[in-house]
């Protein structure tokens, strides 16, 4: 499903960074892995890679067989909307929209008819639990449910590929792990690749393999 | 200065093409300002330059207005025993007819008394020095011209080459026979100049036996007051005699109605310029909340961010001045073309000025100006700033919303400004009242425009949601989060919008009066004028072509015009004689604004009243009963007032009488032109034909159909209101100015927002198109609130017309047609500005989008 080969990036301002070298990775469908390692090693650079939202200084990157780093702007952008769902550490929610209205925003990006996009946007409200706080704008709502919206967003199209930056870093502990008990339900349910960012060991050890990043590079590839 | 150095700098070259823009609007004003004073100051001093080298030695001159006098005038003169040197002249422009050298000065002097006043500093060239060394050798050749060596090597002249120039009696050939230095004399009017012999400059003019002017030294011993007494008690008050620097002034006060209107041009641009500072201090003040709330924790004072802020708007005011006062330069150039067209298309004056000069005292005003403006805009933005409490600065936080007590407080002063403004429009005559009473609604309109905004954003946002339902409403929700980004230039927009309708109301307004005065009053089937334009008066026609015209087949009826600008209550204005028994029967559906058409009419055919226009009544505050005094070469003049009418023939105001008084008064029975009606059946081209055959080689004449009449006059018109198309121009470069500053702004408060969208799936074209609905959105509020400011200010600009400008009372009539052309125009100008932003938009890091903070 996902299949980098030597990627590497590099940021050339006044001295040369490298914030990822060199780095093979494969991961099947279906598969959970955790990305862990130290601050500054490289975790979301590779995130930000696989998911196209930045492009590789050298190597290529497969998902789902096409090579991302030789699509268009906009092919990548059609290719992240079809194929790639995010979630995000600060959740990333359009302040002004309420929650139905975020969760519908990929759809309405896709050009769906309205009565197909309210349908399928409850349906996803629904799916995490939210039906109830549709109408609401995001600062009216806890962590812990910004997260769920933007999990919901994430599923819009039931993208085969679901990559998540410490979903958990900005919620307590308790709301955390509700958070990630509904990633594992949802990975199980729809069957998507589910590549986690984390800090935190234990959403690290509930995943079935786990990649460890160190000073740019792979430095371990675990599977349990 | 080291906060200057630390803190600004970096956030300047950070933001480089907001600093920029930021001063363009102080750019804008200063440059315009300096542009109008520099075009203007130097076609005066061209101008006053001319009278001075023209003048020479003379300490003073003689006039009795355009009209001119007798000839036995300067027999009177020179026998005072105060007068030491008194020689007649005429001065009058012709047009030369080569390509490209415009008009030629002609100045028909007496050169056997005149070189003691004037030097004419000729270059010598063998025999032919004594040809101009002897005047009597000049004056025996009557087609003889003495040129200035710039106009020589322009045209390939040379002394015996034949020059021809227009003539009453039709095109004449004339013989240059002496060359003038490039200096002194040799240098007026461009160097544009020629030297006649008076007798036959008043052949080539028609000016029968009179001179337009002398000019006097005074006798030794004597000082130039007792001189200047002795004259007058000698001719009476008929004359007017004044130092030659006289003139200059009233060339000035014919400037001073198109110096008005182009001086409100640049106040406006200014005006604009302050708003362009204060939105982009504003929007700065709000970006750095966190770096001031840094500076005042590590203890710097209230002050010192006050400073800090005034600092950075002192300095853009003086970068933005100093590239003003460069542009005005160059802007002066062209405007100097301009402003001398107009003159001579309104006026019939001209005056070319080829050098542009600078004078300290404008720049160092213009500096100062620019400064000014620039420290009024940034500081509500410092007072804002010196007042960011450190705790909250530090904190995250919505400090772009309206509270609901700020709004109530704004809403509260506009009500009591709104009241203000209609006082003085409804209850007083005064003008200081007045104008404050305009000023108040400026700054009502100001209060009320966050609000307004915010209002519509809201009525909007359904609409560009059902048109996109995540660019519109994303588009209409960044207007509604920060009202204040928006509102600087949703103000400065509306109010150039407003002052374009205004003109152009005026503009249609004026169109309308003047059509209908065009209706009534120009409606004789030819005219047949000296001059190719009608308000050029270098040349009149004899009396005796009168019965010449008369028996031409076809001629019904013939009115004689004799036109001239003279001098009343120490201004300009324009006596108009005309057979008003003639008039009277031809013009009977014109509406007078005072008196009875046929009883005022009837008056003035008898010589016992005047009638005069609207705008002389206004302007001098004239009304019927009044006696007017007017000085005539016979004595003072004194009538009374029978009808005011409306007439927009000058600018400054005319005084019309009958041809009987003006013979008797002026003791000059010329013509300028004669207005032609025809027998029934008779084609106006035939007749036109005819005459140019009757008088073809004989005498200079133009004859013009009533149709070409009223082109002329429109066209002419269409150039006076040109500045509304130049104020189109500057609200549609303040709409791009504003909305470019208030979209890259938008875009960096945005990031993270735009990051998401493209994270999620959103196109490049659906970036770009909620970038441009936001650009139009705003365009849209601009129009909805400039339109509607434009309709009030409209009837301040009426009341300042009737008042001040042009003395004319004007019908209201909203210019649905300019605002609809608007519409597409501020749109256009909308989406154009947000091209730019939208592509920093596009092509901006995705990753750093979504990491910002």
């Amino acid at each position: 499903m996902i299949r980098l080969f030597s990627v590497s990036r590099h940021f050339n301002g006044k001295r040369r960074v490298t914030a990822l070298e060199d780095v093979d990775l494969e991961v099947a469908r279906g598969e959970m892995v955790s990305i862990v390692g130290p601050s500054g090693s490289g975790k979301s650079t590779l995130l930000n890679l696989i998911g196209g939202l930045d492009r590789p200084s050298s190597g290529t990157i497969h998902i789902d067989g096409r090579d991302l780093t030789r699509l268009g702007d906009d092919d990548l952008t059609r290719l992240r909307r079809d194929k790639i769902g995010f979630i995000f550490q600060f959740f990333n929610l359009l302040p002004s929209l309420n929650c139905l209205e975020n969760v519908a925003l990929p759809l309405h990006l896709r050009g769906w008819d309205r009565r197909k996009i309210a349908l399928r946007a409850a349906e996803l409200l629904e799916m995490v639990n939210l039906t109830d706080r549709a109408g609401h704008l995001p600062e009216e709502l806890s962590g812990g449910e910004r997260q769920r919206v933007a999990i919901a967003r994430a599923l819009a199209f039931n993208p085969p590929v679901l990559l998540a930056d410490e979903p958990t870093g900005n919620l307590d502990s308790h709301t955390g792990a509700s958070i990630l008990a509904l990633m594992h339900d949802l990975h199980d349910r729809l069957d998507a690749t589910l590549l986690i960012v984390t800090h935190d060991p234990a959403v690290a050890q509930s995943c079935p393999r786990t990649v460890a990043l160190r000073d740019a590079r792979l430095v371990r590839d675990e599977r349990r | 200065m080291i906060l200057l150095k630390l803190i600004s700098w970096p956030y300047a070259r950070k933001h480089l093409l907001r600093a920029t823009l930021t001063t363009v609007g102080i750019v804008l004003g200063v440059a315009v300002f300096v542009g109008i004073h520099l075009a203007n100051g130097s076609v005066l001093a061209a101008f006053n330059r001319t009278v001075d080298r023209i003048a020479g030695k003379a300490q003073l001159q003689i006039t009795a207005g355009e009209p001119g006098f007798d000839e036995e005038v300067l027999e009177r003169v020179q026998a005072l025993p105060e007068v030491g040197v008194a020689v007649p002249a005429i001065e009058a422009p012709v047009e030369t007819g080569l390509k490209g050298q415009g008009n030629l000065l002609i100045l028909g002097v007496d050169m056997t008394g005149d070189r003691s006043l004037r030097d004419y500093d000729l270059e010598g060239e063998g025999e032919q020095e004594e040809v101009v060394e002897d005047p009597l050798v000049f004056l025996a050749q009557p087609d003889s011209l003495i040129v200035t060596r710039e106009f020589a090597s322009r045209n390939g002249l040379r002394i015996d080459s034949r020059l021809s120039l227009g003539t009453m009696e039709g095109p004449r050939q004339f013989t240059v026979r002496g060359i003038m230095r490039s200096e002194g004399l040799g240098a007026a009017f461009g160097g544009n100049l020629a030297v006649m012999d008076i007798y036959a400059a008043q052949k080539v003019f028609g000016r029968g036996r009179r001179f337009d002017r002398i000019d006097v030294a005074a006798a030794e011993g004597v000082s130039i007051a007792d001189c200047r007494r002795a004259i007058q008690a000698a001719l009476g008050p008929g004359f007017q005699i004044e130092p030659p620097s006289s003139r200059g002034k009233q060339f000035e006060s014919l400037l001073r109605v198109y110096s008005m209107l182009m001086n409100v041009n640049s106040l406006f641009a200014l005006f604009i310029g302050v708003f362009l500072i204060y939105n982009s201090f504003a929007i700065a003040v709000t970006q750095r909340r966190p770096e001031i709330g840094i500076l005042r924790a590590l203890g710097a004072t209230r002050g010192q961010i006050r400073a800090l802020f005034l600092g950075e708007g002192a300095l853009a005011g003086l970068f933005g001045s100093i590239a003003g006062v460069l542009a005005g330069i160059v802007m002066a150039r062209v405007l100097a073309g301009y402003t001398t067209s107009v003159m001579q298309g309104v006026y019939g004056v001209s005056e070319s000025a080829r050098e542009i000069e600078a004078s300290p005292g404008l720049i160092a005003a213009a500096l100062a100006m620019g400064m000014a403006a620039s420290l009024v805009g940034a500081f509500l933005p410092a007072r804002n700033a010196a007042r960011v409490d450190p705790v909250q600065a530090l904190q995250k936080g919505k400090y772009q919303v309206l509270t609901a007590g700020e709004n109530r407080a704004r809403r509260i002063a506009a009500a009591l400004l709104a009241a203000g403004a209609l006082t003085p429009l409804l209850f007083t005559r005064s003008r200081p009242a007045f104008y404050m009473g305009y000023v108040m609604m400026a700054l009502c309109a100001l209060l009320l425009t966050p609000t307004l905004a915010l209002w519509l954003a809201r009525l909007f946002r359904p609409l560009l949601r059902w048109i996109r339902p995540v660019e519109g409403a994303l588009a209409a929700d960044s207007l509604l989060q920060a009202p204040r980004r928006t509102s600087a230039t949703v103000a400065a927009v509306m109010l150039s919008l407003a002052l374009v309708i205004g003109l152009a109301g005026l503009a249609r307004a004026g169109y309308a009066a003047i059509q209908e005065w065009l209706d009534t009053t120009l409606n004789p089937d030819l005219y047949v004028s000296a001059s190719s334009n009608l308000v050029t008066r270098s040349y009149h026609f004899p009396d005796s072509m009168t019965s010449e015209l008369r028996a031409l087949e076809g001629v019904e009826e013939i009115q004689r015009v004799r036109s001239s600008r003279i001098l009343f209550r120490g201004g300009v204005v324009m006596l108009v004689s005309l057979e008003m028994e003639s008039i009277a029967r031809r013009t009977p559906r014109r509406r007078p604004v005072a008196g009875d058409l046929a009883a005022m009419h009837r008056l003035a055919a008898q010589g016992k009243a005047v009638i005069i226009s609207e705008s002389l009544a206004q302007l001098q505050n004239l009304r019927m009963g009044d006696i007017l005094e007017v000085a005539a070469p016979r004595g003072l003049l004194r009538l009374p007032v029978a009808g005011i009418l409306r007439d927009y023939s000058d600018q400054q105001g005319s005084i019309f009488l009958d041809r009987s008084v003006y013979l008797r008064w002026w003791n000059d029975s010329s013509a300028d032109i004669f207005r032609i009606y025809l027998k029934p059946g008779v084609r106006a081209e035939d007749l036109k034909a005819r005459i140019l055959e009757r008088f073809a080689g004989q005498r200079r004449l133009f004859v013009l159909l009533n149709h070409e009449v009223r082109e002329y006059i429109l066209r002419l018109t269409d150039q006076w209101f040109g500045m509304s198309y130049i104020q189109l121009a500057v609200a549609v470069l303040v709409a791009v100015l504003g909305i470019v500053n208030t979209l890259t702004v938008s875009i960096a408060d945005r990031r993270r927002e735009l990051g998401i969208l493209r994270a999620v799936g959103g196109l490049a074209a659906q970036i770009r198109g909620t970038i441009w609905m936001e650009a139009l959105a705003i365009g849209l509020i601009s129009l909805a609130l400039g339109l509607g400011l434009g309709a009030v200010n409209l009837l301040y600009d009426i009341e300042m017309a009737r008042r001040d400008f042009a003395g004319m009372t004007l019908d209201y009539r909203y210019p649905f047609g300019m605002a609809l052309a608007l519409v597409p125009i501020l749109l256009g100008a909308a989406w154009v500005s947000a091209l730019a932003p939208a592509e920093t938009a596009v092509r901006g890091s995705l990753t750093e989008a979504l990491e910002y903070e």
